[in-house]
């Protein structure tokens, strides 16, 4: 990797990075609920995790796909109503990006998950990311109804990409899903060396 | 059957208030325009309670404000609430003088408590337009009812064409209502109209379950019919969104317009939403679980009955 590749990645990585620091919601002017999915597209944290969630679970193939498109969604919700009750449940930035390498780093390996392997990660990720999106909200003075929003959002972009990358069986269209993965992992793996370096 | 009876009362009985005979009149709420940013407000109650115990504006964002004024950064502009409406007084006639000597009327009920307030007088007309069409997608995002009956449409109609004619069907209807609405040629009381809306839902729901199993009906044959009239319905709601403004009588056809046309944007983009999201799920093969298909013609169901009760329990509290 050439000296401006990897400059660029980091400002890429740090530009990612930067807005999750925000304590305040997106404010759309269409009430809590647009808020909160709004958020969604704005979090590149959460949005590279549902992404690499989503090309996970179409490589996965049909039966994993569905499973996904309704067990993050839910976890998510769950996650995000109990850390408004429970602020301190959510982690910090650190714990979010665990799911997220992790998940993009199976999609870049075309890794061949077991179905309860994949449960797990799915359930877990979407409890992690739903549980530091309450905590931000509540922070943020907004209510129940931004989580929804939040979780809504999560349903619609990961069950288009669940379902367009079931089309990707094999040849070009796999390959280029797991380049997609690889790029996932390794602005997960900047966000956290970024993370580190600004912790210090 | 039986449980799901018991269920509705159940709800019913929980969100339906102490019904009792009182005597309800209306408030007025004079505001006037003093200077930049500056405003004075006078209640005027002919009712036996004085209006300032039970009822409490809610200032737009940028105001804050004290006993008799209210101080903003800029005009007075945002969303005006009334809180405390239904108690003594039915409703409230907020009149807004400018310095200009515009006035604007806006009358707020316990159905509609707030007005929306716009800075229409120093506003370029593509600003204004702009503010209409917002108001417009803000009004049919927000109207949840309203995307579930569409909703229920979609759910319904067989192939394109039938797909096209019913939105097309739905939004004319609900265009010459809003106009009729508007232009003040009819109107239609809030709380019987939101009752009929909710029916309108809770109608749908079985001719969904109806189209899933295979079966026929006149609304599973000619969609954009039944989308025609419960359209005209829909309109006179949309026209509440209209209302919330208090235009002055020039201002109605750019208002009209443009609030229709930003109806019109947030259905299509609904509409185009649900129909992505369709075939996503087709090719998930949701469309292969009797239960994925059966949970929207009952979460319709649900959410019809649900509102269809709790208004009409509104209406009958309103009419003891």
């Amino acid at each position: 990797m050439s000296a401006s590749t990897l400059r660029g990645l980091m400002a890429l990585a740090l530009a990612l990075v930067m807005p999750a620091a925000h304590a305040h919601l997106t404010q759309t002017g269409f009430g809590e609920f647009y808020d909160g999915m709004a958020h969604l597209a704005v979090s590149p944290m959460d949005l590279l995790l549902v992404l690499a969630a989503g090309l996970l679970a179409g490589l996965a193939g049909i039966p994993a796909a569905r499973f996904t498109v309704l067990a993050l969604p839910a976890a998510w919700l769950a996650g995000g109503l109990l850390a408004q009750r429970w602020p301190g449940l959510a982690g910090g930035e650190f714990i979010g990006l665990v799911p997220l390498v992790l998940t993009a780093a199976l999609v870049a390996l075309d890794a061949r998950l077991r179905p309860a392997g994949l449960r797990v990660l799915v359930v877990g990720a979407g409890l992690i990311h739903g549980a530091a999106n309450g905590a931000a909200m509540t922070a943020a003075g907004a209510g129940a109804l931004s989580v929804l929003g939040a979780a809504t959002a999560v349903v619609v972009f990961v069950t288009l990409l669940a379902a367009e990358s079931t089309r990707a069986v094999a040849g070009w269209p796999r390959v280029l899903v797991r380049v997609m993965g690889s790029w996932i992992t390794a602005a997960g793996i900047l966000m956290f060396g970024w993370l580190l370096h600004a912790a210090r | 059957m039986r449980r799901v009876a018991w269920l509705l009362l159940l709800l019913v009985a929980l969100f339906a208030g102490r019904a009792s005979a009182h005597e309800l009149s209306m408030a007025e709420l004079e505001i006037r325009e003093t200077g930049p940013g500056a405003y004075v407000f006078s209640w005027l109650g002919g009712g036996r309670v004085p209006a300032t115990d039970e009822l409490t504006p809610r200032w737009p964002r940028a105001c804050r404000g004290d006993e008799n004024w209210v101080a903003c950064e800029g005009p007075m502009a945002g969303l005006l609430r009334i809180d405390g409406i239904g108690k003594s007084y039915s409703a409230v006639l907020v009149k807004f003088h400018g310095r200009d000597a515009a006035l604007h009327v806006y009358p707020l009920t316990a159905a509609q408590p707030t007005a929306r307030l716009v800075d229409l007088d120093n506003a370029s007309p593509f600003e204004s337009a702009a503010a209409y069409a917002n108001l417009g997608i803000e009004h049919i995002l927000l109207g949840f009812d309203h995307l579930l009956f569409v909703l229920g449409l979609l759910l319904i109609v067989r192939d394109r064409w039938m797909l096209f004619k019913t939105i097309t069907a739905f939004t004319l209807a609900h265009s010459i209502t809003l106009a009729v609405a508007t232009f003040g040629v009819a109107r239609v009381a809030a709380e019987p109209l939101n009752a009929a809306i909710a029916l309108s839902i809770l109608f749908l729901a079985p001719e969904v379950v109806r189209r899933w199993r295979g079966q026929t009906s006149f609304t599973v044959r000619h969609p954009w019919i039944v989308a025609f009239a419960f359209g005209l319905l829909h309109g006179f709601g949309f026209a509440t969104g209209l209302a919330e403004l208090g235009l002055a009588r020039e201002q109605i056809p750019l208002a009209l317009l443009m609030f229709n046309v930003g109806v019109e944007l947030g259905q299509l983009g609904f509409v185009l939403l649900i129909l992505v999201l369709g075939r996503a799920a087709r090719r998930l093969e949701f469309d292969r679980s009797p239960i994925a298909l059966r949970l929207p013609g009952y979460l319709l169901g649900s959410f019809g009955a649900f509102w269809t009760l709790q208004r009409v329990a509104i209406l009958l509290r309103g009419l003891v």
